[in-house]
């Protein structure tokens, strides 16, 4: 299985990277581990994850093809 | 494609005014509240702010856009449309990056609904900012 992973504001400039994909990730949990692994430098600012645009607090599994975004505090206006 | 909400660079007096005509097309309403966020040319250690890039998360802006008009359609039962811009991309200080637009039955729903608008799209839109100073170096807001 593959998910979608969407980096905005700071966190794309600091990972260098709008959009990653990662395979096999069950969790979350899991896909922020890994994340962390690629960019540890992520884990240094303060986000928000949405799951197929909706915000999460909790650790759901993932599916194929979902897309999840890290978001930084919103700044629009 | 990007959605309706969202307009590359500023917003112009060219769009501006295309809302404004289309006002006339209704008849009951009786009151119209426009917002306009304007980008400030603030400064940062002694550092001008040039500009604004702004980025969205485009699906994510349509869906909480829809979501904010529910909101203000059910709590102001008397707002008949409400309009919502919100620029992406690059916009200059002195130029427009919102728009928001209430028509309402009276002035008072009209008003008082269109600030309730803008403070939900300050608090929900996946939209972020990062100034470009007059030394072209940046910071995220």
């Amino acid at each position: 299985m593959e998910v979608k992973v969407l980096f905005f504001g700071v966190l794309a400039e600091v990972t260098g990277t709008r959009l990653k994909n990662y395979y096999e990730v069950k969790t979350i949990g899991d896909l922020k581990l890994r994340i962390y692994d690629d960019f540890p430098e992520v884990i240094h600012y303060n986000f928000r994850i949405s799951l197929n645009n909706e915000i999460i607090n909790n650790d759901p599994n993932l599916n194929n093809g979902d897309e999840i975004a890290l978001m930084p505090p919103f700044a629009g206006g | 494609m990007k959605s309706d909400c969202l307009i590359n660079g500023p917003i112009t007096p060219d769009v501006i005014t295309s809302l404004m005509e289309k006002i006339s097309e209704r008849t009951d309403t009786g009151g119209h509240s426009v917002f306009l966020g304007q980008v400030r040319a603030d400064y940062e250690n002694d550092k001008k702010v040039k500009a604004i890039d702004y980025s969205a998360y485009e699906g994510m802006v349509t869906v909480e856009v829809e979501k904010i008009k529910e909101i203000i359609l059910a709590e102001f039962t008397e707002v008949k449309s409400i309009e919502i811009i919100h620029s992406s991309g690059i916009v200059k200080a002195g130029e427009i990056s919102l728009l928001v637009l209430v028509s309402a039955g009276h002035r008072h729903h009209a008003i008082m609904a269109c600030s309730k608008a803008v403070e939900l799209i300050k608090k929900k839109l996946p939209v972020w900012k990062m100034e470009i100073f007059d030394d072209d170096s940046h910071l995220w807001k």
